[in-house]
């Protein structure tokens, strides 16, 4: 991943750096599609759940990193995705994961268009608080509402009800487990791919610097003739969608969804993640998500006091690693190449 | 169609009996199921050791209700390896997770059990919200599973309507509120105006219908004058305190468990919530006994999940009891709960299940052969006959509830011996095949719809 790094939010895309991206891009993907074939499928179904966390952090970064806006509240949109999911597969009885993502994805951009109106009205930590109380409303829904959500039980969607590639993977029949692992593995991977390219392309389109320059110079960006309160709602809109479809991608994974992605400790883990990875670089939330992933399941396994263990490291790499691991190993690769 | 009878007669025909204390004897020589050697085994058998997933509450305020669990499994590993295993051979180790961590760790915590350590057993778990979540999950893994708890009915109602590798030892959940509910009934029939505090979860709100639409039957015209639903894991009750006292009723029923309990009823003594109603619970002593101080409100209903205390039957009465109990407490310097009992009788329950298996096919039975053995066994533990139904591979043995009392003996509070009630467990759960949730009827339960359809009215 270091190699990706060195394209950061203000880097130039010129011809020689550009075509060193593409290269180490391949190369990290190419590695990403032989790992099933060398690791066991318990690390195959780990490092899916970290590839969806990723997509989540890289829509959460849009705003965080290139947009200045600090949001608290992304459990909502990863949890409209997963619940929208559900009452598909459930109410209407769709099996195409295709049809959970489309369906997913309106449902998404809907809340998020709609709370993306109302927070994108404030900055800093009224824009924070916004966010937070907009994503509880969902979650006190999800909760008290179980004649219709299932409340804490959440509602079950099994693998073996869902078919890829509109019906052309399908998960009948016994010992279908290990399949699913593998071909959602690949499914994801490919989304995860699709997703990180096309926020590559935002972020360095003339939307994605205008993004930047209200993060830089809110005042400045709007004499130079930027709608900033239009391009910030863009910009939460298209952040809701990505972690929406982190959270539909997530739920036949998970085989189920529970009004915890809706609560704010869930909100907490996205800025983490992106955090954790850097979150003044394009990769580093991609990386924190992953690392994160990792760490959380690696704590829960290990101790009873995975808690303790997890926030003492949490902390101390953010003691250490103030710029997150992405930032950090870049200053290391540029000191070492100077 | 409604039958009219009156409360005495009804009670009379549930079965439902109160204990009295026994008179202190010497114990004959009487050795339970779970301590019994077993005859040598039939064919070669691996003496590879057997993998164990136990998951529980380490931490959190389930921790006092769901850490006896590996405690009581513990125990039982400890002393089948200390005769060289089950069939003499395959010693057990086990690997623990916490249950705290949330629904969707717990579902990956499993699979990592199962693809990365490669478990070959997974037992454990308390609530309610995971069975359903952990279940089907055990199923697609094809994980043999002995749930020790989350007894909830909805799991084998609806998330694994058809069990193959999954079993659940306690007894079903609606039998708890229905429980409580005799209880309540035969104690207090005056009773009309009920105010409830429950945890807002599958529990909370399972014991509230099934102590409703059991209550109902038995005293007619009561009615719910306060509804109180904290979030499971909260620790501060005094909005739903004082909410309940303000709607003065004449019983307060609750399901809250674990160290939400202890916090509930230290917070409601300061508010004076127990002077002036009466106070029933499904699982108020189902934590760890000594969770429970000596400033316990006494006489009141203190349910132990309709399904085990350490003090009953006293004495010699039941023998595999008093056992467990020593054998526990020498260990662990502590009494075992529920959870405890449930754990420990399902390795004892495992093992035997592997042993019959062994002497009808010979050498290590695989799983069918081992399932087709636990189906419909019928078991000794300590907490009385124990019988797993072969239709939903759920265990039923005999509910139990009783009152609070402080005795010199503890240094906590009890459950007082001589006033135990014991309901034969046939007479409050739905009988075998009887129509669930979605199949003619939209009750919660099967439970549910079958009190309401078959239980009489009784007269006012």
């Amino acid at each position: 991943m270091t190699a990706m790094t060195t394209t950061t939010a203000t880097a130039d895309t010129g011809g020689a750096a550009f075509l060193r991206l593409l290269i180490a891009a391949t190369a990290i993907l190419v590695g990403l599609a032989l790992l099933p074939a060398v690791v066991d499928p318990y690390q195959t179904v780990l490092l899916t759940y970290g590839l969806v966390m990723a997509i989540a952090a890289l829509g959460f970064n849009l705003l965080l990193g290139y947009t200045g806006l600090l949001s608290f509240g992304h459990s909502a949109y990863f949890g409209t995705g997963a619940y929208t999911v559900a009452f598909i597969v459930r109410d209407l009885g769709a099996h195409s994961m295709e049809l959970c993502i489309l369906g997913g994805l309106a449902g998404t951009v809907l809340v998020s268009a709609l709370f993306g109106f109302v927070c994108v009205r404030h900055t800093r930590i009224f824009f924070g608080i916004l966010t937070l109380a907009l994503s509880q409303v969902l979650w006190s829904l999800a909760f008290k509402f179980f004649w219709v959500t299932g409340g804490t039980d959440g509602i079950r969607v099994a693998y073996a009800k869902l078919t890829l590639l509109g019906g052309l993977v399908d998960f009948a029949g016994p010992g279908s487990f290990q399949r699913f692992v593998f071909a959602y593995y690949y499914y994801v991977l490919a989304l995860f791919t699709l997703a990180t390219v096309v926020m590559w392309v935002i972020v360095h389109s003339p939307f994605g610097k205008a993004l930047q320059a209200i993060r830089d110079n809110e005042t400045r960006a709007s004499f130079v003739g930027i709608s900033v309160r239009r391009h910030r709602w863009i910009a939460f809109v298209i952040s809701g969608a990505f972690t929406g479809l982190a959270g539909i991608l997530w739920v036949p994974l998970n085989g189920l969804t529970t009004p915890d992605v809706l609560y704010w400790p869930f909100s907490g883990e996205i800025v983490f993640m992106s955090v954790l990875g850097g979150f003044r670089t394009f990769a580093g939330p991609i990386v924190g998500a992953v690392t994160f992933n990792y760490l959380k399941t690696a704590a829960v396994a290990s101790t009873e006091y995975w808690q303790l263990l997890l926030g003492v490291v949490l902390v101390t790499l953010v003691l250490l690693l103030p710029s997150g691991i992405v930032g950090t190993a870049m200053r290391l690769v540029s000191r070492w190449t100077r | 169609m409604t039958v009219q009878l009156d409360r005495r007669s009804f009670l009379n025909t549930l079965g439902v009996t109160m204990g009295a204390a026994a008179a202190a004897t010497a114990v004959p020589p009487i050795v339970p199921a779970a301590a019994q050697t077993s005859p040598p085994p039939k064919g070669s058998i691996p003496s590879t050791p057997l993998k164990f997933g136990h998951m529980t509450f380490l931490t959190g305020p389930g921790a006092v209700l769901g850490e006896p669990s590996l405690k009581g499994h513990l125990l039982a590993a400890e002393e089948i390896n200390a005769r060289g295993g089950i069939l003499g051979k395959r010693k057990i180790e086990t690997i623990t997770a916490d249950e705290n961590a949330g629904t969707d760790a717990n579902v990956k915590e499993l699979r990592r059990m199962k693809l990365s350590e490669k478990i070959d057993m997974f037992t454990g778990v308390i609530s309610s919200g995971n069975t359903p979540a952990l279940g089907p999950v055990a199923e697609e893994l094809s994980v043999l599973t002995i749930f020790v708890d989350g007894c909830t009915d909805f799991l084998w109602d609806k998330a694994v309507p058809n069990p193959k590798y999954t079993f659940r030892i306690t007894n079903i959940q609606s039998a708890d509120g229905v429980t409580c509910a005799v209880a309540a009934a035969q104690t207090w029939p005056t009773a009309k105006k009920i105010a409830h505090i429950h945890p807002d979860y599958s529990y909370g709100r399972n014991a509230f219908d099934h102590f409703m639409i059991a209550y109902k039957k038995m005293v007619p015209g009561a009615e719910v004058v306060s509804e109180g639903w904290p979030k499971l894991g909260t620790t501060d009750f005094t909005a739903h305190i004082t909410k309940t006292i303000s709607s003065n009723p004449d019983l307060i029923v609750s399901s809250v468990w674990g160290g939400d309990y202890v916090a509930l009823y230290k917070q409601a003594l300061r508010f004076g919530m127990f002077n002036n109603a009466k106070f029933a619970s499904t699982i108020a002593f189902g934590v760890a006994p000594h969770a429970i101080g000596k400033d316990h409100p006494e006489g009141v209903i203190a349910g132990v999940h309709s399904n085990y205390y350490f003090t009953f039957p006293p004495g010699n009465r039941w023998p595999a009891n008093k056992i467990f109990v020593e054998k526990y407490f020498k260990r662990w310097n502590e009494y075992p709960n529920f959870q405890s009992d449930g754990a420990y009788h399902t390795l004892h329950m495992y093992k035997t299940a592997v042993e019959k298996a062994n002497r009808l096919v010979g050498g290590w039975p695989d799983e069918e052969a081992v399932i087709s053995q636990l189906e419909g066994m019928y078991f000794e533990t300590a907490a009385g006959y124990l019988y797993i139904r072969p239709d939903n591979h759920q265990g039923y043995k005999d509910a139990v509830t009783g009152f609070s009392k402080n005795v010199a003996e503890y240094q906590f509070q009890t459950l007082d011996p001589a006033r135990m009630i014991t309901i034969p467990i046939r007479n409050i759960t739905a009988p075998p095949h009887w129509p669930k949730p979605g199949n003619g009827h939209n009750d919660p339960t099967a439970t549910y719809n079958w009190i309401k359809e078959t239980w009489p009215q009784v007269a006012a």
